[in-house]
């Protein structure tokens, strides 16, 4: 018999990987510019990166959703069906919201490591030498 | 810009101290190291006039742009990955004459700085390993 905590659970299932899905895919479409600038416009690297990083974000955010499954108590009727429903969904969104900005992090460290590697020197020289190459 | 050269005083414990540290840094750049009254430094560069330079601490890039007190500090720091940041802001007109005060500081009192804290200087080390060998 499909009890209201098995319909809490099928709904539950449904919104959260729905809006994991949703995130991943806005995250690979957005992210890829930041990634293509910070490969020095390498756009397959970035697209490789760009997808490992979506299925790192899969794995765990799925890993969350089902893990986290079982927790929150029995439902019996219909008010308690939506009280848990929603505090689950409300933890697989700030879950989302944390890994959404790890994932900004990343990427912004990455394209700021890319700009200094081809920064150039800061000062001029005070100087200068016929220089006799080795 | 690929590699820099820096000429630094072998008699100094701190400066010995600092070719020490700077090695073991990942560097954007090659970082060589020079003592300054290493006659490498004639071969390499031939224009080059050590007189016309402060002993303490200079930078030549392979492309020969030399540079002196603060700014060859700020090279260096360039030259290093995790420290490239802190060298274009320290490059900034804002900061850069406090980076010049506090080298000028650090290179005139260098020799006390090294006796104060016990660092042994390359020169020394070079002496010593010498004279064991010949033993």
């Amino acid at each position: 018999m499909v009890t209201p905590t098995v319909w809490m659970y099928i709904a539950y299932l449904i919104i959260s990987v729905g809006l994991t899905i949703w995130v991943a895919r806005t995250l690979h479409a957005n992210g890829r510019i930041f990634l293509v600038d910070s490969f020095l416009g390498n756009e397959k690297l970035a697209d490789s990166v760009n997808h490992l990083l979506v299925v790192g974000f899969y794995l765990i955010n799925i890993g969350y959703v089902t893990l986290a499954l079982k927790y929150g108590g029995k439902s019996e009727d219909l008010q308690q069906v939506f009280e848990t429903l929603s505090s689950k969904v409300g933890f697989v969104l700030l879950v989302l919201g944390v890994m959404h900005f790890m994932n900004l992090l990343i990427f912004s460290k990455m394209r700021k490591r890319a700009m200094l590697r081809n920064q150039p020197p800061p000062l001029p020289p005070q100087a200068h030498l016929a220089v006799k190459t080795a | 810009m690929k590699t820099l050269y820096i000429l630094y005083d072998a008699q100094c414990g701190f400066c010995s101290h600092c070719r020490r540290w700077l090695e073991q840094q990942p560097g954007f750049l090659d970082l060589r190291f020079l003592p300054r009254d290493s006659p490498e430094i004639e071969c390499r560069f031939p224009g080059f006039v050590r007189s016309q330079y402060p002993e303490e601490l200079v930078v030549i890039s392979d492309e020969g742009g030399i540079y002196w007190g603060a700014h060859a500090w700020v090279m260096v720091l360039y030259a290093l990955v995790e420290y490239r940041e802190w060298a274009v802001r320290l490059a900034r007109p804002a900061l850069l004459p406090l980076a010049r005060k506090v080298c000028e500081l650090i290179s005139k009192k260098r020799r006390d700085l090294s006796s104060l804290l016990g660092m042994e200087n390359d020169a020394t080390l070079a002496a010593e390993i010498r004279r064991n060998h010949e033993c």
